[in-house]
């Protein structure tokens, strides 16, 4: 149980520089999940917080105690890597055991803290295996249950999902979320797939290029992206963007982009003749095949079953629109989009921030 | 029809390498084999009829290894003690090569000690001296240290010639561990020394057995550092011995012969022992991929 905060973390390679000061905080029993593009700086940060990885800038305190020059098995930090790295030549109790066995823990202790987590996990029949006599899903489990076992300060978990096939990766991830449910253990969880992240996260840290581009609950930043790169980077399918002029007249705001004006919300800051970027959700658009709206030609239908994706034509820019059920709708027929004013996200044409 | 004539013609292709390869593999068979058998051939043979020719003795005898073991002969006075020498010396210096490259390869690969690199490269370039042209100068120094005659002394410089490679293959073995290994074992709490007692070495046993079975071999056939280093004859190592047996004109042919099976005998068994590791060890050690 612990709480964490990061102030101006700053980390270089040599000159190369590739995180400039990161700052934000991580209470007590909160899951957090650090989400970004490749390459961002995700785990480095994590690695920092680790002590895998000097801090080039800034302080990390957990529990209000500065960390940064603390070794990293003085952290009380435990991590499940990305491999796994369970050691190759100890069976899986003993891989549990590990930490324990260095801290010269009692042996009826070491028992009791082993066959809980085993018992957690479901790794019970595993125990006496060796870690390449098991599946990858089963591997994923041991490295949780090596966490575990040591009860720490804080979890760390840098990708550990991403080696497994589609479907036990959204199991694992539920067996993860239902794990700290019960463990209440703070934990940072670093992944790049942002349905992993919305799924999983009690806060969302959306990185980009070593910065952070926003702090939010997954629902938060869905709702109110406070920029462009958040607003495309959450959501699947990513949402729909045009690049336009804000128009302001009698009251009422819209956007003219592609030869058609796009609904919005009245902006104070805006002023008439802006340019920006236009957002919609694929499911904020609402399709009818008569009506008034903005028409558009189909291109793609691809029902998913529940769920029907349009690729549509506008103005020679395509929009995508996820439809709730099924419909009789065909390529090449003409619909028309309707979208609700509050549905739409507006953002500077230049800084790319939401307009409020 | 076509679908056999390829056939056939793979099949010739077969043949042909198999051909080419049996030219090169008969003679090389022949080159390796032959001194063995006359080996074997003059340990079996009465002391008078082992020259006569004959590609098998009329009456093979084992009497020449119970003159051996008796230590029945002149040449032969200190044959158990020079076996004892050379066996503890190969082991002493089996296990100290060990000690060091291990510690050595640990310290470059996994730690990340500064100077490192300028350690490999040191290490790579001692093998373009050749281990001869440093007998003499090796010779001063353990003269130096008043080494001389001590066992000591060929201990140490054994474990001086065979130190560097075997550094350069378990830093080459190392390197292939995953770094995550290292991490995770960290974040467990293990300190370097316990990093490297519970996971490094367990991990890095075929490498061992590998590299100190070759420094246990090197120590084993040396001569030349023995020779010069050691000189009374109960303290000799059983290599310079058999050398010593060529002193005289009239050397009992059949008795080196026997002794020099005798002596090559631990070598083979080991080698048969460990084969397993070795070529794994060894190649993991060879190729940097
Ligand atoms: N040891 C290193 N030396 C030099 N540059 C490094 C090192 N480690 C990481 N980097 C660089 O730092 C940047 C961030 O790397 P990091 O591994 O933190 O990315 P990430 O967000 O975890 O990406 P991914 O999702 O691909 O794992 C990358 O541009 C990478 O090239
Ligand atoms: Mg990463």
């Amino acid at each position: 149980m612990a709480s964490v905060s990061f102030k101006n973390i700053e980390k270089s390679f040599g000159a190369t520089k590739i995180i400039h000061g990161i700052s934000f905080d991580i209470s007590d029993g909160e899951f957090v999940v650090l989400v970004g593009p490749s390459g961002c700086g995700k785990s480095t940060l994590l690695r920092m917080l680790a002590g895998l990885e000097p801090i080039s800038g800034g302080v990390i305190t957990i529990d209000d105690k500065v960390i940064n020059d603390l070794d990293s098995k003085d952290r009380d930090i435990a991590m499940v890597f990305q491999s796994y790295a369970l050691y190759p030549h100890m069976t899986v109790r003993d891989n549990m055991a590990f930490s324990l066995k260095l801290r010269k823990a009692d042996a009826e202790l070491t028992n009791t803290r082993v066959a809980n987590a085993a018992r957690i996990l479901n790794l019970d029949p595993l125990l006496d295996r060796f870690p390449r006599e098991l599946s990858g899903g089963q591997r994923q489990r041991v490295a949780m249950g090596r966490a575990i076992v040591r009860d720490p300060k804080v979890f760390l978990f840098d990708e550990p999902l991403s080696n497994l096939d589609a479907k036990l990766r959204v199991a694992m991830r539920a067996e993860i979320k239902a794990l700290h449910q019960r463990l209440k253990t703070t934990t940072v969880y670093v992944t790049h797939d942002q349905i992993e992240a919305m799924t999983m996260a009690d806060r969302i840290v959306v990185m980009h290029d070593g910065i952070v581009e926003q702090i939010g609950t997954p629902l938060e930043l869905f709702d109110h992206p406070g920029n462009l790169f958040v607003a495309q980077f959450i959501g699947s399918p990513s949402m729909n963007v045009l690049k336009g002029t804000l128009r302001q007249a009698d009251g009422r705001e819209w956007v003219e982009a592609l030869g058609q004006q796009w609904p919005s919300l009245t902006h104070a800051q805006a002023r008439d003749g802006q340019s920006v970027h236009y957002g919609v959700r694929p499911t904020d658009i609402t399709v009818s095949a008569s009506g008034n709206g903005i028409p558009a030609k189909v291109i793609v239908v691809e029902p998913t079953g529940a769920e029907t994706e349009l690729l549509l034509e506008v103005g020679g820019a395509q929009l995508v629109v996820v439809m709730h059920g099924r419909t009789a709708v065909q390529p090449d027929d003409v619909v028309h989009l309707e979208i609700t004013a509050e549905k739409s996200h507006v953002f500077d044409g230049t800084t790319e921030k939401r307009l409020d | 029809m076509s679908a056999g004539l390829r056939k056939s013609r793979i099949t010739w292709k077969m043949v042909s390498t198999e051909a080419k390869l049996l030219l090169i593999g008969i003679p090389v068979f022949l080159w390796t084999i032959i001194p063995i058998y006359h080996m074997v051939l003059f340990s079996i043979s009465p002391r008078n009829a082992a020259t006569s020719g004959r590609l098998w003795p009329k009456e093979p005898t084992l009497s020449n290894f119970s003159f051996v073991f008796q230590q029945k002969h002149f040449y032969l006075d200190h044959f158990w003690a020079q076996l004892g020498n050379s066996l503890v010396i190969a082991l002493s210096v089996g296990a100290l090569t060990l000690a060091v490259s291990t510690a050595a390869a640990f310290a470059i690969s996994r730690l990340k000690v500064r100077g490192g690199r300028t350690v490999m490269n040191m290490a790579l370039f001692t093998y373009f001296i050749p281990a001869a042209f440093l007998a003499v100068p090796m010779y001063k120094t353990m003269g130096n240290y008043g080494l001389l005659n001590s066992q000591w002394s060929l201990i140490l410089a054994m474990v001086t010639i065979a130190s560097p490679y075997c550094i350069w293959v378990l830093k080459q073995a190392s390197d292939k561990l995953p770094w995550e290994l290292d991490e995770a074992a960290r974040m467990d709490g293990a300190t370097a020394m316990q990093l490297f007692r519970l996971v490094y070495l367990p991990l890095m046993v075929p490498s061992l057995v590998a590299v100190g079975t070759y420094a246990l071999l090197l120590a084993w056939n040396e001569y030349l550092y023995a020779f010069l280093l050691l000189s009374k004859d109960s303290s000799v190592t059983l290599a310079v011995a058999l050398g010593n047996f060529l002193a005289a004109d009239d050397s009992p042919w059949e008795l080196l012969m026997t002794t020099g099976l005798i002596y090559a005998l631990p070598p083979a068994a080991i080698y048969y022992a460990f084969k397993r590791y070795m070529v794994s060890g060894l190649t993991a050690g060879a190729v940097k991929s």
